[in-house]
């Protein structure tokens, strides 16, 4: 089994709980057997978004709230690789919010990760998009006055069909649940719940441990849409079950839907030349010479609308 | 017989004058003719004024546009007020005779700046009451102008009689009007015509049934009643085949050959044209067997246009965005990251009027500056720009080429002008056409790789996916790809990045890059970049006419500039008879060079109002520049 770790130092604060996350990941990479080679690991910028770096696949470690996007480029080139986005709670849902959303309504086949510490960790604890309306988390000299978003409401509200939250320090349950966002078909999203034990003085682990409960330990609890007859009701009703975070707040999987095509589906379906077996990535272009394949007589058939021949007089 | 004729036609925005150049402009290729045809309009929809300006030109090669107009063909009143003195002693002006009494003041749609313009000129000339009717007597009177006065209202009734059409679809066959009266005029040939019309309106032959007819019984019309006073010398074609397209298209074609698999686009004027035209053929459908496929995205904004093109580009797969200044301020910070990461990406720049969305459908060339220096930091970067459409579609597929090969983004900068022009293009050299990946690897050992080796600029380029494992940040890396702050390490991978420079700079060649056009001891020399090409290059012939011997230098790639040619151009010239032309205000071009070689530019043809440079008036800049000792010469002509 390949070693998914890199040599590479966790520049880290000691007790973070991104080290979580990158255990569950390297964790479920290797019970996946996943080949380092067809797997990319593309991240946005922040503590969290330094991910790619420990891990042995490939890494894109791109600009801030951009992650997906780059991600997207590459699963469409290649839909032959598996890829998997990590971005913090600010890059993904602040200034790539855009792209949050855009991915959802594409359902284009993507794994992403949300390490949620409710802070800007690598520009020192200001408030992200998560943190509630009245917070003060240590580093703020007031409190935040904007309302948080709803990670897991915007995420089914913007088209994902694998939307999950998780908790950082139970990496066995990250673990599992990661692998079932990576085996989904379709863009998928775990929230998950991260201690940032250096700015976050709220939502801490210590805050966590009381109120955390699995969702599968509720038999009645069914996330997954088996008739598209269901979908509406199974949306609304994790997005009512997002809401609650109190004194109880639920992780585990919130919504599943495995029976929207992707878009690389839906291309394939309007342009039948687009396919996983033959991605546009590996197509050849030119011919041994190094002439293009779209020669002069193949240009005249494609173009042929735009070609006048001169009459002979 | 005439050896040239440029033709105006105007009205309404949406009321069929793309129609009369879409017809027009392959009837006369099919001749020989060379053709070119500027589209002004505003930024709207529906109504405000709009116009094309063609010229028809007997020498087979697509000539630069012009003023006076040899004939104005106006579908509104609106048209006849605007372009009054747009048009030559003797030029023929076709108009509705139903307009004739409308008044300057009635016309809603004209903006307030030209109206009072206009009465200022009108009353200077003696023309009042300001209706359509006076400025055509005046025209008719002191310009020997010869009006053909048309009832639309008569010929709709009888196209409403013969084809049992509503008034409402008959009016939609204004554009006929036009096109009939300048088949007359110019006795265009009618098989010719009936290609344009073909092509036109080849999927709806009812249509096309009624355009054929009402076209013939107008140009029958014109022709007996006018004779064919436009017509034109036979033409000298400079191709068997000629490419009638726009700037967007050829580039759209170029990017087909050059191999693009992945493009990504946000709508924007003038560029979305290239990506709708594009995703038309996505499929790479030929007889039903298909060469490949492109997947084209229309993204959530530029941003991620251009951060998707990264990602594709990762893959290996050609990639490209095509935008406009709006959307180009958009994507800086990810060109940062692709040059500092050694992708090879393209990104398309059709230049319009700025700042903000100063101009948003007229052109110019005043980004240059801002993407030569776009992004924080400095990294490496190609830009090429391309002088007419011929260049643009071998720019294109050269584009990709030198990403792959020097492994950095490469910015075409094309402008508004060129991308709405549509031209008859001589079929491409595909002699002149290579693919070269430079040393991108499909196939790769497997294992963590070293992407970024500390002694190789142009170091192997395994693609994700290709077997190796690889790291890109946008912080600085060491050699595999991983974060790495230490001074050394920075020290030579800055450096590492630059050298690439130096390659391309020392390899492609500078006869590719730069082109000096004229005799070698001309006394004049006009430096210029992009679509100046165009009318520069005939200017340059009738100044030689008139006795100024000049020529014309013209910078296609900006970066790397190919100083040591440029330098050694300039020397040969009196700097007082060395001048910059350029459709912005500061003269960029001029200031790259002057930074590249230190040359000090006294002399410059300028022009800012978001129309092109017409022939005309360079001449006379120019004139003004050597005869008068002027220093500036500041363009305006046209509406
Ligand atoms: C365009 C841009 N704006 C601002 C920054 C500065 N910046 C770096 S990290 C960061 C916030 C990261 O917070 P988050 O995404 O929540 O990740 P965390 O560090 O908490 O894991 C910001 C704003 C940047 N790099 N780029
Ligand atoms: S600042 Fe917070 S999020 Fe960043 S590494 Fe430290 S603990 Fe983790």
């Amino acid at each position: 089994m390949a070693s998914y770790r890199t040599e590479v130092w966790s520049d880290w604060c000691p007790g973070c709980g991104d080290f979580g996350i990158l255990a569950a990941m390297q964790k479920a990479f290797a019970e996946l057997n996943l080949d380092p080679a067809q797997t990319v690991v593309v991240s946005g910028i922040g503590c969290s978004s330094k991910t790619p770096h420990f891990i042995n696949v490939n890494g894109v470690h791109t600009i801030h709230g951009r992650g997906i996007a780059f991600a997207t480029g590459i699963k469409l080139a290649n839909p032959q690789l598996k890829v998997i986005v990590n971005g913090g709670d600010g890059d993904l849902l602040g200034i790539g919010v855009a792209h949050f959303v855009a991915l959802g309504r594409r359902n284009l086949d993507v794994t992403v990760l949300i390490h949620n510490n409710k802070v800007y960790g690598l520009t020192k604890g200001q408030a992200s998009p998560t943190l509630r309306r009245g917070e003060k988390v240590k580093s703020l000299p007031v409190p935040n006055l904007q309302d948080a978003v709803n990670p897991i409401a915007l995420a089914i509200a913007s088209g994902y069909t694998f939307v999950a939250r998780a908790y950082s320090l139970w990496v066995d349950h990250l673990k599992e649940i990661l692998k079932a966002a990576i085996n989904h078909k379709g863009s998928a999203v775990i929230d998950v719940l991260q201690p940032c034990v250096t700015y976050n003085d709220i939502y801490t682990a210590e805050f966590y441990k009381d109120r955390l409960y699995k969702l599968e330990d509720d038999p009645s609890w069914d996330p997954i849409v088996r008739d598209p007859s269901e979908d509406e009701e199974k949306k609304a009703a994790a997005i009512k079950k997002a809401e609650e975070w109190g004194t109880r707040i639920p992780v585990g999987v919130f919504y599943v839907n495995p029976l929207k095509d992707t878009y690389e589906e839906r291309l394939a379906q309007r342009n039948p030349s687009y396919s996983i077996d033959n991605p546009p990535a590996l197509q050849p272009i030119s011919r041994e010479d190094g002439s293009p394949i779209v020669g002069p007589d193949e240009f005249r058939k494609i173009f042929k609308r735009f070609i006048v021949n001169v009459k002979k007089l | 017989m005439r050896k040239d004729v440029v033709l105006l036609v105007g009205g309404a925005q949406g009321s069929g004058l793309e129609t009369t150049m879409q017809v027009l402009a392959p009837a006369y290729a099919s001749l020989g003719y060379g053709v070119l045809a500027n589209r002004e309009y505003f930024s709207n929809i529906v109504g405000r004024h709009s116009y094309i300006h063609i010229r028809v030109s007997s020498s087979g090669e697509a000539r630069p546009l012009y003023y006076p107009a040899d004939f104005l063909g106006a579908m509104d009143a609106e048209t006849v007020f605007t372009h009054w003195d747009d048009i030559g002693e003797g030029a023929f002006l076709l108009y509705d005779l139903g307009t004739a009494r409308m008044r300057l003041q009635q016309i809603a749609s004209m903006e307030p700046d030209l109206r009072s313009r206009l009465m200022q000129q009108y009353r200077e000339a003696g023309i009042e009451p300001f209706t359509v009717e006076k400025v055509v007597e005046y025209l008719e009177r002191e310009k020997r102008v010869r009006v053909i006065g048309l009832s639309f209202t008569a010929l709709f009734d009888v196209l409403i009689k013969k084809h049992g059409l509503s008034r409402a679809q008959a009016q939609r066959f204004r554009s006929s009007i036009l096109i009939g009266a300048i088949a007359g005029l110019t006795s265009l040939d009618r098989e010719a015509l009936d290609l344009g019309l073909q092509r036109r309106f080849g999927s709806r032959p009812k249509v096309l049934e009624i355009n054929r007819d009402f076209i013939a019984s107008v140009a029958d019309e014109v022709e007996k009643e006018y004779g064919a006073q436009l017509k034109l010398e036979p033409a000298e074609p400079k191709s068997g085949e000629y490419v009638v397209a726009s700037g967007n298209d050829v580039v759209a074609m170029g990017k087909v050959v050059g191999g693009v698999r992945y493009q990504a686009y946000y709508p924007i004027t003038p560029a979305s044209d290239e990506s709708v035209l594009l995703e038309e053929f996505e499929g790479l459908k030929i007889d039903g067997e298909s060469l490949g496929s492109i997947a084209i995205l229309q993204t959530e904004d530029e941003i991620a246009a251009v951060s998707s093109v990264i990602g594709a580009a990762l893959t290996g797969a050609r990639a490209s965005t095509a935008t406009s200044g709006p959307g180009f301020s958009l994507m800086v910070e990810a060109l940062g990251w692709a040059g500092k990461n050694d992708v090879p990406m393209v990104i398309t720049y059709y230049q319009r009027g700025g700042p903000s969305t100063g101009l948003p459908t007229r052109g110019s060339q005043s980004d240059l500056l801002f993407s030569l220096f776009a992004s924080h930091g400095e990294f490496p970067r190609i830009i090429l720009s391309s002088g007419d459409h011929l260049e643009a579609f071998y720019d294109a597929i050269e584009a990709y080429n030198l990403a792959e090969r020097f492994q950095m983004p490469v910015i075409h900068l094309l402008d508004k002008f060129l991308a709405n022009m549509v031209a008859s293009v001589p079929f491409p050299d595909w002699k002149a056409i290579k693919i070269d990946r430079g040393k991108t690897l499909f196939k790769a050992p497997t294992g963590p790789f070293k992407r970024f080796p500390r002694d190789q600029p142009l170091a192997d380029r395994p693609v994700l996916g290709s077997g190796a494992i690889t790291w890109y940040t946008g912080d600085e890396n060491d050699e595999y790809g991983h974060i790495d702050e230490d001074p050394v390490n920075r020290l030579v991978m800055y450096e590492r990045r630059w050298k690439k420079m130096e390659i391309a700079d020392r390899e492609i060649p500078e006869d590719f890059r730069v082109k000096y056009y004229g005799d070698e001891d001309a006394e004049v020399l006009l430096v210029g970049w992009g679509s100046v090409k165009i009318p520069a290059l005939e200017a340059i012939e009738r100044l030689r006419e008139m006795g100024v011997n000049a020529a014309y230098l013209h910078l296609r790639m900006l970066s790397p500039l190919p100083k040591r040619r440029v330098s050694e151009v300039l020397s040969r010239f009196d700097a007082d008879r060395v001048i910059a032309v350029e459709a912005n205000y500061l003269g960029q071009a001029s200031k790259i060079v002057t930074m590249e070689t230190g040359f000090m530019f006294r002399k410059y043809i300028l022009k800012w109002t978001g129309r092109p440079v017409y022939l005309h008036e360079l001449v006379e800049g120019v004139l003004d520049i050597v005869r008068n000792g002027r220093d500036k010469v500041v363009l305006s002509y046209g509406k």
